[in-house]
């Protein structure tokens, strides 16, 4: 499949790889629309599907610039230079992206974290009652379902939360 | 007449016709019948039977001790509430008719636990959800379908936090990835120092 890409020049080409990595990232694949010419619907599809199952296997396995030349089979050689640069150009990204997915396999992932410092003045049961308070919000993705925790700390509790995650990072640190 | 251990508003009706009640026992009994109700007020346990003895000698009836129970709970923490000083609170009781020895018992008792009544009510005060428990594991990945060579950490977090509606605990267990989670420690920290320096 991946031999559609000669339909497209060289250096056409090697936007279009930056652009499928891209979305294997995280970002916007390509879109058709911009290729309408070389590639009809099922081989646009069949062809950003093959690529990024490439990407993934030649950077997951580690290939080297040989055996990546064998996973292009007979794509000709200008166009496999290309590709072989793009991997070359985005291989820390990618992985990064391939680190990022194997933290999601059966586990709750953490997306994004929101926190907002409050000023607590007054209540039913106090008049003043000059309270700080930290409202973090957590928003994990569980099965591809977005869920928002919601925590409401004080001082001390602030204080516990983060004393566990340093006890946490010291290990952390110690394993890069 | 409007009065600061009510929040510079009136005193409530109830409150006035009760002040009659308190005053039929001792400045003394008064005293030690405020040190049980100030005692229910910091949820220590309040000893029903004192209370009954203390009053016995006034010919209490149940409804009495109940209504000078309430009474000393309304004036002990709505002064607590409203931050009022022992003679503030004094002079405000003694316009409301009781009796001077009465207030200076009760007063005394009151700047006692002024400080203890004053952080209950705060710990009492409203929350929308709280931490309670902080469970972390750090987890090595070596090898994925994904990624042959992963050799990277990863953070398990288990929270247990109280949800707001229900006031039941809820966990989440959730995976931080090293960098996401060396970034949220440091915004945490950062935000800890805002909350330091407001006070």
């Amino acid at each position: 499949m991946i031999k559609l890409l000669e339909k497209i020049t060289p250096t056409e080409s090697l936007k279009f790889l930056h652009r499928v990595v891209d979305g294997l990232c995280g970002r916007s694949y390509p879109r058709r629309i911009e290729y309408g010419e070389a590639w009809s619907l099922t081989e646009f599809g069949e062809l950003t599907n093959s690529l990024s199952k490439f990407f993934t296997v030649a950077v997951g396995r580690k290939c080297s610039d040989q055996e990546v030349q064998e996973l292009l089979g007979d794509l000709d050689s200008a166009h496999a230079a290309v590709v072989l640069q793009c991997v070359h150009a985005r291989q820390e990204e990618i992985r990064l992206s391939l680190v990022d997915r194997t933290n999601g396999i059966s586990s709750t992932q953490l997306q994004d974290f929101n926190w907002q410092i409050k000023l607590a003045l007054s209540s039913d049961k106090l008049s003043s009652l000059n309270t700080p308070l930290l409202n973090l919000s957590l928003d994990m993705k569980e099965n591809g379902l977005q869920r928002a925790v919601n925590i409401e700390m004080n001082k001390e509790e602030l204080q516990t939360l983060i004393s566990a995650l340093e006890a946490a990072n010291k290990v952390v640190l110690q394993l890069k | 007449m409007r009065f600061r251990f009510c929040g510079d508003l009136d005193c409530p009706d109830w409150v006035l016709a009760e002040i009659s009640t308190l005053a039929r026992i001792s400045s003394v009994k008064m005293k030690l019948l405020c040190v049980q109700v100030i005692k229910d007020l910091l949820d220590e346990d309040i000893d029903y039977e004192k209370v009954s003895k203390l009053t016995s000698d006034a010919k209490f009836e149940s409804g009495d001790i109940k209504a000078s129970v309430a009474v000393l709970s309304f004036i002990l923490s709505s002064a607590a509430k409203h931050d009022v000083d022992g003679e503030s609170l004094s002079s405000e009781l003694q316009q409301l008719g009781l009796p001077k020895e009465h207030t200076t018992g009760l007063c005394k008792s009151y700047e006692d636990k002024h400080a203890a009544l004053q952080q209950k009510l705060k710990e009492s005060s409203l929350r929308l959800g709280r931490l309670e428990v902080v469970n972390w594991r750090v987890d090595y990945t070596l090898s994925s379908s994904e990624l042959k060579e992963v050799n990277e950490p990863v953070v398990q977090l288990r929270l247990q936090s109280q949800n707001p509606e229900s006031g039941s605990s809820e966990t989440s267990v959730v995976t931080v990835g090293a960098e996401k989670f060396r970034v949220l420690l440091t915004e945490l920290k950062q935000a800890q120092a805002m909350m330091n320096a407001l006070q």
